[in-house]
């Protein structure tokens, strides 16, 4: 259909005509094509912060110290001057509206960390509904900890992890949780969630999922641990019972497979310390042994399939630990199991892993899949939006360009697919991303991918340091007339005369207004250049 | 310009509506609306019926659905399947056709 591009005439025409039933928001945000950050404030004298990112109300900008041992909070506002004269476009703004100052005002420098604590820097989770963000300070990791008090060996350890609770209106620190001799993956907030009031932290090292809760209050209050205990009153019974199982004298290993009852079942392994597998392990493990079952209905083929799919992995299967989690809903996780090598290495494409869906209320496995499943991929490709826990409190974090919800990006996806050698590998590098991270996609309308094409090696929704490159990313519109509408450059106007040292750049837009930061640092620690994008 | 139903209205054409004879409010009119009732009762829903919105989201159900196919026993021999068509339980239609042919 054939729209008219005008300003104006988008005004008029929405004066008179209602957008179909559901558009209204894609139809308002068809209003960014005329609105761009097109004019650009190159290397602007700030304060040497490193930059975070927006809330994704646009309300603040947060901002960590040099040293990460404070926060800093901005509010984005923007220039005011005025023209007097006739020609006002073509004038140049005068220098000093261009300042750092003209678009942020400082609020306020809270102190999060204490003399041998820092700042996480890379993370930040925002309650969008009370405006309250979380914050995470640690000590230093101690690769080689022994694995005491139920420790995983393998995993390092962080003597402290503090995480904080600010209401962003004023800076006050409302509630601190504190987890010593554990290790939270806090690179860009993997092993946090927040999904509207609920938090899940995954201990790596002791192997549990702790959900909280943020109350409206601020505090931060513990609602269920899982990992040992799947249910509140497990640990009770098992005490209660302990004192009669020490006494039995121990019994072969059996063979037959257990059913997946309520407590206390435990398949008893010799010469172990503690003759109990953790509760969500045996969760896990009756309901591949369940699964391996119901496929064969020959009771011999069934136990052979028993032994070569079960019990000849059955090492394997009780290594594995969890790495990373989300929520699917309030009730339901998914759980990302891997080995213990995988947990801490960078790259976790040779390590075999596995995704479960895990009910927290009635403490059952509903689904499990392995890394290269064909039947997740095509859950994944029809309803990826579910993946990405749509939120009632923030709207506009549900219109983030996704393959579920927008064409352009389906094809994408689609022509990947095809372009793929192997399916499986193909299917791999897709499901390499779920779980995924909460709150690390920008929902700027500037990435709708139905507004606007864009290279998105260079730049995208994803907040993460891309290599700088001299030559500007263009941003050119989807529809007719598919014009060039902005370009935003990272660096020094002047482009940069010293091509050997490696520059990593990094994006921040602003949700709602055409405003936007990008940072292009090298990896010596001489000052960032920060360039400000905004519509004039 | 025809002075039709309620106020003088202007038209393109001052014939257009003409023949329209509007109701007089003074004098309302005898005749009743036809109304239409059904002849059977095949489509009234049971009584006791409660419509309400599914809790679980439509990726959920279709991990609970999955899960449950799979560790439903396989049926075996013919004559087992009397026993197990009572417990076969009605499955949404949302399942059957969402899935694409691998």
């Amino acid at each position: 259909m054939f729209r008219r591009h005008n300003i104006t005439a988008r005004i008029f025409e929405r004066q008179i005509r209602t957008p179909s039933p559901g558009t209204s928001v894609h139809c308002a945000r068809r209003f960014y094509e005329n609105i761009v950050p097109g004019s650009t404030i190159y290397d602007v004298e700030c304060p040497d912060h490193s930059f975070r990112k927006f809330t994704e109300d646009g309300k603040y900008l947060i901002s960590f110290s040099r040293d990460h041992q404070d926060l800093i909070v901005y509010r984005p506002t923007w220039l005011s001057f005025s023209c007097k004269q006739e020609d006002c476009d073509s004038q140049d703004l005068p220098v000093k509206a261009k300042k750092f100052e003209s678009f942020f005002t400082r609020l306020y420098s809270v102190p999060l960390a204490s003399a041998s604590e820092l700042i996480c820097k890379d993370f930040f989770l925002y309650a969008e509904t009370n405006q309250f963000g979380l914050f995470a300070t640690s000590t230093a990791q101690i690769y080689d900890a022994p694995a005491t008090g139920g420790a995983i060996q393998g995993v390092p350890s962080i003597e402290k992890i503090t995480f904080h609770l600010l209401r962003l209106e004023d800076g006050v620190v409302l509630d601190e949780r504190v987890f010593r001799n554990d290790y939270i993956n806090l690179a860009h907030s993997m092993g946090v969630f927040l999904f509207d009031d609920l938090l899940a932290i995954v201990s790596l090292r002791y192997q549990r999922i702790h959900i909280l809760q943020i109350r409206d209050s601020g505090s931060l209050v513990d609602l269920r641990a899982i990992g040992e205990f799947c249910r509140e009153d497990d640990e009770l019974f098992l005490n209660s019972s302990a004192q009669t199982i020490s006494s039995v004298d121990k019994r072969a290993p059996e063979h037959m497979p257990m059913n997946n009852a309520v407590n206390g079942l435990h398949l008893e392994q010799p010469a172990q310390e503690n003759p109990f597998l953790t509760g969500i392990k045996q969760r896990l493990l009756s309901f591949i042994v369940r699964g391996i079952q119901s496929e064969e209905k020959d009771e011999a083929m069934r136990i052979q399939s028993l032994k070569k799919k079960f019990y000849f992995h059955f090492q394997d299967y009780v290594d594995l630990i969890i790495w990373k989690v989300q929520f699917l809903d309030r009730h339901h996780l998914l759980i990302k199991f891997g080995s213990v090598d995988g947990a801490v290495s960078r790259n976790t494409d040779s390590h075999p892993a596995f995704f479960a869906v895990y009910n927290m209320e009635s403490t059952e496995i509903i689904a499990f899949y392995q890394m290269s499943s064909d039947e997740l991929y095509s859950l994944f490709e029809q309803f990826c939006d579910h993946f990405h826990v749509p939120s009632k409190s923030s709207l506009h974090m549900n219109f983030i360009s996704s393959h579920s919800n927008n064409i352009h990006a389906l094809e994408q996806l689609r022509s990947s697919k095809n372009k793929a050698t192997s399916f499986s590998l193909f299917i791999k590098k897709v499901l390499v991303s779920l779980p995924f991270n909460c709150q690390s996609q920008s929902p700027s309308p500037y990435f709708d991918q139905s507004l606007f094409r864009f290279d998105e090696k260079l730049i995208s929704a994803v907040d993460r340091h891309r290599q700088s490159t001299d030559h500007p990313i263009k941003f050119i519109l989807r529809r007719p007339p598919h014009t060039l509408k902005f370009k935003i450059k990272p660096g020094p106007e002047a482009g940069v005369t010293d091509c050997r040292t490696k520059r990593i750049s990094s994006f921040l837009f602003h949700p709602t207004l055409p405003l936007a930061l990008s940072i292009q640092q090298t990896l010596f620690l001489q000052p960032a250049v920060v360039n400000i994008h905004f519509r004039r | 310009m025809g002075s039709w139903i309620v106020g003088n209205w202007p038209s393109f054409d001052p014939h257009n509506f003409s023949q329209l004879r509007p109701n007089d409010p003074s004098a309302p009119s005898k005749k009743t609306p036809i109304t239409y009732h059904p002849t059977h009762e095949r489509t009234l829903p049971p009584p006791d019926q409660v419509i309400s919105s599914e809790a679980k989201n439509i990726l959920l159900r279709q991990f609970y659905q999955r899960g449950d196919e799979k560790l439903r026993p396989k049926r075996a021999a013919p004559e087992n399947l009397a026993p197990e068509q009572e417990c076969k339980h009605p499955r949404a239609s949302v399942a059957s056709s969402s899935q694409p042919p691998k």
